[in-house]
């Protein structure tokens, strides 16, 4: 089988500043990657690049066999594309039930009632089957990221990417939105994660990539990579999140 | 669309009617020189609320047009929104009219309008140019996070426009955008300058055939303020729906 995602030989400048230099990732269909690294190191940028909401500058990205260009298949791919952000984004002036059902409905044709009813269940899925016909503002800040991965996956998404999901939320509630995440992961979904949260990475992830500078500076699979980091950047960087 | 949404519009619909029900037998219990003209005030009144009501409703969208143009990825559509912008902001407004009335069929023979017609273009440019700088504000105060949601659950560009960016855009614009219309409706009055009779025109001819001008002045005056009022207490309305 093919890989879900292949990123070649990636590179990104915003005007002079070349913030991806080069980076080579493949994520295999259902495997958890998290990306882990210093601020400034363009974890954000390029998990951003994955569904073009920053088009790269040099190099290939496929994802599940769709090369990534401007043109119709663009939304080929943001179809298949989930994507969670650190400030959640959901849309304020539309309920939690219609935040779900609005790209169902407008983007795949679904009617109302079978929208609404896959939104249902995606709210039991993560937790909140109660809160449906809420404003998102009425909701905790850890309800509304579970939200956000709900309407995400309402799209019924082949991969989903996670922007710091957890950074934003106070730490009770970093638990419950995690939790979600490790049920979808069981699930079989394909996840990329950047996120600084090591015990789920530990637990959860099957390969951890530290970036550094705009570069993979080392990767492996999750055991390894934090019993034993090979490079110096990586053991002065794992030192200090872990203290934390 | 619930109905605490659109009590505002009902309310102002409600007013409005009570107001042109009401404006007749009122003035026709006022003294002399107000009761004789009291048809003449009310078909003033009727025709600024109409101009206004007109001019304003052409100039949402004109204003939306040019903050959309404002936006296009085409430098010259964006130098277009600016320059109409420009123009209608560094002219004053009777030119526009005059200009509307009397240059704009001598340039474009098809542009021969009634003193109704060249007033409420003229009216509908400029209240929109000077939406298009509400709507401007309106969208910028979008947070960017939401197109990008919105782009990342494979809206397209229209879609998210129309589904995300312009209702919250929208929420943020209506409090100005109606201090545009209650500009506009006193603005109305300069389409007097082309002989349209409107509310002012009216009060300013009793006033010089009857050589009374402060009851009639006066009137004049009640009647403008009636009206704003009505839009002010309507924009009250909605933003306590809001809250
Ligand atoms: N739109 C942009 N224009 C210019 N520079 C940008 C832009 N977005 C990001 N950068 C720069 O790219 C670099 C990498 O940023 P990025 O957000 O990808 O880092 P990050 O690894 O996600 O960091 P953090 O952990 O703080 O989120 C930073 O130096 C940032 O200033
Ligand atoms: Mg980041």
């Amino acid at each position: 089988m093919t890989p879900m995602i292949e990123a070649k030989n990636v590179h990104k400048y915003f005007g002079k500043d070349h913030i991806l230099k080069g980076i080579n990732l493949t994520v295999q269909r259902g495997e958890v990657v998290v990306i882990i690294g210093p601020s400034g190191s363009g974890k954000s940028t390029f998990i951003r690049t994955l569904n073009r909401l920053e088009a790269h500058s040099e190099g290939t990205i496929t994802i599940d066999d769709i090369e990534l260009k401007d043109g119709a298949n663009l939304d080929a791919i943001r179809k298949e594309v989930g994507m969670v952000f650190q400030s959640f984004n959901l849309f304020p002036h539309l309920s939690v039930l219609e935040n779900i059902t609005l790209a169902p409905t407008k983007v795949k044709g679904l009617s109302k009632g079978a929208a609404e009813k896959l939104a249902m269940d995606l709210l039991t899925r993560v937790g909140i089957p109660g809160h449906a016909n809420k404003r998102p503002a009425e909701l905790s800040g850890g309800q509304q990221q579970r939200v956000a991965i709900a309407r995400a996956l309402a799209m019924q998404p082949k991969v989903m990417l996670f922007d710091e999901p957890t950074s934003s939320l106070d730490p009770e509630m970093v638990n419950e939105v995690l939790s979600v995440m490790k049920e979808l992961a069981l699930s079989g979904m394909t996840m990329v994660v950047v996120t600084h949260e090591m015990g789920f990475a530990r637990e959860v992830a099957d390969r951890v990539v530290f970036f550094d500078h705009g570069q993979i500076l080392e990767q492996g699979p999750a055991d390894d990579f934090f019993s034993n980091p090979k490079e110096e950047r990586t053991r002065v960087f794992l030192g200090q999140v872990i203290r934390h | 669309m619930s109905l605490k949404k659109i009590f505002p519009l009902l309310g102002a619909g409600a007013l409005l009617f009570a107001f042109f029900l009401g404006i007749g037998p009122i003035l026709n219990l006022l003294p002399e020189p107000i009761s004789p003209n009291a048809n003449l005030l009310r078909d003033g009144a009727i025709a600024t609320v109409k101009l206004t009501a007109i001019s304003g409703f052409l100039g949402f969208f004109i204003g939306l047009a040019l903050a959309l143009l404002h936006r296009a990825d085409y430098r010259i559509l964006r130098l277009f929104s600016n320059a109409v912008v420009s123009a209608v902001r560094g002219t004053p407004l009777l030119v526009q009219i005059l200009f509307c009335y009397f240059a704009l069929p001598v340039l474009l023979p098809f542009m021969t309008l009634n003193e109704f017609s060249a007033a409420a273009f003229a009216l509908a440019l400029n209240t929109g140019a000077y939406n298009s700088e509400v709507f401007r504000a309106g969208l910028n105060s979008v947070h960017k996070g939401q197109l990008e949601a919105s782009r990342s659950l494979g809206l397209g560009r229209i879609q998210s426009f129309v589904f995300v960016l312009f209702p919250q855009a929208l929420r943020f614009s209506l409090p100005p955008l109606m201090n545009n219309l209650i500009s506009l409706l006193k603005d109305s009055s300069l389409a007097s300058s082309i002989g349209m009779l409107e509310l002012a025109l009216a009060g300013s001819r009793i006033s010089s055939e009857s050589f009374k001008p402060v009851p009639v002045l006066t009137t004049v005056a009640v009647l403008y303020f009636a009206l704003t009022s009505i839009m002010t207490l309507c924009a009250h309305w909605y933003e306590r729906t809001q809250k």
